[in-house]
């Protein structure tokens, strides 16, 4: 820019790595002509730890639990997502109950990644209220996680070939009671934010993504469905089973802010409406295919990819035949749809940057793997 | 701290790859034979040396000085508009060391490829990012992860690994527990990492 | 008009508010008063090791086949075993677990035939140095002990 507004020079402002609302540790250099964003620079890796580097090293199981840490607000996601992928290598499915409650709890996740979202973007956004409701029906499912496996976070919840653990008992009503009370706590985070004329005003034509942009930057997940395009993963390529499953996809038009917080929230209802589907669905059977125990599955490479709360997952797994994966190849939804910050900020206000970071949705962990 | 456990147990992985070599070679693939390899044949005939299927999935084998001009056939004539995502695979033993692999999906077709490609170390390839922008920060990350060097990149620097780091991690012969010294010593202090 | 007259009465503010009105009840208070009570941990959890003895003879259980060692992606177990001359059988010596670097992931639990590493429920296992986590037999079955504070 040759000339900027009243001669003032270019200023470099460095946001983060330690910034509270860059959710963890990302770096993010503005250039700034006054208070207007004329370009930014993401420097990422600052939580690098080799995790594909790690899958060279390990066996097929002894490295499941170790994609749980990549994305750790959907780390059951990223359970599903790398098992599938090795079963596909193998070439088995996991049997009908285990398919069952792997969409459960995989809903049940990306239910507890959008309130995460949803708390986090709101406090970024100065609302900070809608964070404590998140975090206590966040409560509800970790509760149920922890009784399924042991573990709230990093789950370790699915094995290669199905489950370890079946079902405890009770595991049904509590979901079912949790499905109970989500919606109306959905609409009332609604009735606090969505006519909120200070979050209308924070979000509508804020991070303008259109679909065209979507497609060339590769974003995936709720920022190209707010943009209209209908896609999602478990309608376009089934996995798991979800083409039993009676949902929609949620969609808007803009591709801004607000429409991606409405698509989300869309998202959590028709989760809930997946997971009352699946609970009628659970049968008696075995939880495990017939997997042996060292698992060497034949040359070869697959990718496969899932929904994950925050966009397309995928997994590249390549095999030589050898216990040890020859190379694990993780596309990270968050680290991709990051890239697209530059476009979205470019000529927005600084304030507004905080607003588009939290919006995609990423989580360092998976960023920098 | 350097862990006595750790040490011991590391030397079995390093063990068991010597099933590797024969990799690409024995992968029990089908021939893809459908209207768009067709097509693609007839527009690439002595580029693409391989079209196959594995576990119903396609990849097509190409060299590398078409694939850009592939990748944009199929984005431009054929709806491949998404670059899912572009890696690399290290085979250390043979002549044309890495296989590039680029994944490709079309929202119209609801159909997912992937276009294979080898090249030897030092070798540079011509960068997708004037077809795919997405392709940017993922040829930064297999710049900084094996070392390949892409032509006409934006902006080819590091982007996981600190920007004076020495190596590229995901290459076959760099250990799991190897770092570069130097950095660690000049930029946190420390004698080492372990 | 009617969104007019919404603006002008703070309509949108006043549901929020609302909204957080209707939560204050004491009764929807969820903040456990760790560790004045005690939470409950489910029974599945997977918290800090214990090498389980025989209830009755009180011998150990682990008959040293260093499975757990070998599923461990960390490989953070060391099983030390001698062979008693009189019975042929391995006999448990030592068995370390460096807590420092385990994840918790249960491959270990899971591996072991006889059920004599198991994952507990006990979570209070900090320590102020790195050698106090890495537990040897004795501690293992033992379990931890942590303070317990008088109110
Ligand atoms: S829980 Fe996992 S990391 Fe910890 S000792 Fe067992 S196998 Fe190893
Ligand atoms: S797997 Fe069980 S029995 Fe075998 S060494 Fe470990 S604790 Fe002992």
């Amino acid at each position: 820019m040759a000339q900027t507004f009243l001669d003032s020079t270019e200023l470099v402002l460095n946001m983060g790595p330690q910034h509270p609302s860059t959710h963890g540790v990302l770096r993010v250099i503005l250039k700034l002509d006054g208070e207007k964003v004329t370009g930014t620079e993401c420097v990422v890796g600052y939580l690098h730890r080799g995790v594909e580097k790690i899958a060279e090293n390990r066996t097929y199981a002894q490295f499941a639990p170790y994609v749980d840490r990549m994305d750790y607000v959907a780390s059951v996601s990223n359970g599903l997502g790398y098992c599938l992928a090795v079963e596909k290598l193998l070439n088995v499915e996991a049997p009908p109950r285990a398919q069952v409650v792997r969409v459960i709890l995989t809903e049940l996740n990306r239910i507890a990644s959008h309130l995460i979202w949803l708390g986090t973007h709101a406090l970024d956004l100065g609302a900070i209220t809608p964070l404590f409701y998140v975090m206590r029906e966040r409560e509800d499912i970790l509760n149920i996680y922890e009784k399924y496996c042991g573990a709230r976070l990093t789950t370790h919840a699915f094995r290669i070939g199905g489950l370890q653990y079946d079902l405890y008992d009770g595991f049904e009503e509590e979901v079912k009671r949790f499905c109970d009370i989500i919606g109306p706590r959905v609409d009332e985070y609604e009735e606090l934010l969505t006519g909120n004329r200070i979050w209308i005003a924070r979000l509508t034509n804020v991070g303008v993504l259109n679909a065209e942009d979507c497609k060339a930057y590769g974003v995936t997940g709720p920022l190209l469905r707010a943009a209209g395009v209908k896609w999602d993963l478990r309608k376009a390529q089934p996995y798991s089973g979800y083409q039993h499953y009676d949902f929609e996809i949620p969609t808007r038009a803009n591709g801004d802010s607000y429409d991606r917080y409405i698509v989300r929230v869309q998202e959590m209802r028709q989760a809930v409406r997946i997971v009352r589907q699946a609970l009628d669905r659970i049968e008696p059977g075995p939880i495990m295919a017939k997997v042996a125990k060292v698992i060497k599955p034949p040359v070869g490479e697959a990718y496969v990819s899932i929904e994950a709360p925050k966009g397309e997952l995928g997994y590249f797994v390549v095999s030589d035949g050898s216990t040890q994966p020859y190379r694990v190849r993780v596309r990270p939804p968050s680290f991709i749809n990051l890239q697209a910050v530059d476009r979205m900020a470019r000529g927005s206000l600084i304030a507004d940057v905080c607003a588009i970071i939290g919006t995609i949705d990423i989580v360092l962990g998976e960023v920098d793997r | 701290m350097a862990d006595p456990q750790n040490a011991e147990a590391k030397p079995k992985p390093a063990a068991a790859p010597p099933a590797a070599p024969k990799a690409p070679a024995s992968m029990a693939a089908t021939p893809w034979e459908d209207e768009l390899t067709r097509r693609l044949a007839e527009q690439y005939p002595d580029q693409i040396t391989e079209f196959s299927t594995y576990l119903g999935q396609s990849f097509l084998v190409a060299k590398p000085a078409a694939v850009v001009s592939i990748v944009e056939f199929l984005k431009l004539e054929a709806d491949f508009d998404y670059l899912a995502d572009l890696t690399a695979v290290d085979y250390p033993k043979r002549s044309e060391r890495f296989d590039l692999v680029y994944i490709l999906y079309s929202f119209a077709r609801n159909e997912r490829i992937r276009i294979k490609t080898r090249i030897a170390d030092g070798e540079k390839i011509e960068s997708v990012v004037g077809v795919h922008l997405t392709a940017n920060w993922l040829e930064r990350e297999v710049y900084d992860m094996f070392g390949i060097e892409f032509a006409n990149h934006p902006d080819l620097k590091r982007i996981l690994m600190p920007d004076g780091w020495e190596g590229h991690p995901l290459r076959k012969d760099y250990g799991i527990l190897q770092m570069d010294n130097r950095w660690v010593k000049e930029n946190l202090g420390i004698e080492s990492g372990q | 008009m009617r969104r007019f007259l919404r603006t002008v009465f703070l309509i949108d503010l006043i549901e929020g508010l609302w909204v957080t009105f209707r939560t204050q009840h004491p009764r929807n208070i969820c903040t456990d008063q760790y560790p004045r009570e005690r939470p409950k941990i489910a029974e599945r959890f997977r918290g800090a090791p214990r090498l389980n003895n025989h209830p009755e003879t009180g011998e150990t259980l682990c008959i040293a086949c260093n499975l757990c060692a070998i599923a461990c992606p960390e490989a953070l177990i060391v099983v030390s075993s001698e062979r008693n001359e009189k019975t042929k059988r391995k006999e448990l010596t030592d068995f370390t677990y460096d807590l420092s670097r385990c994840m918790f992931c249960g491959l270990c639990e899971d591996a072991c035939p006889v059920d004599a590493l198991e994952l507990t429920q006990d979570f209070e296992i900090a320590s102020y140095t790195r050698d106090g986590l890495i537990w040897d037999r004795k501690m293992l079955e033992e379990g931890p002990r942590p303070a317990r504070y008088k109110f």
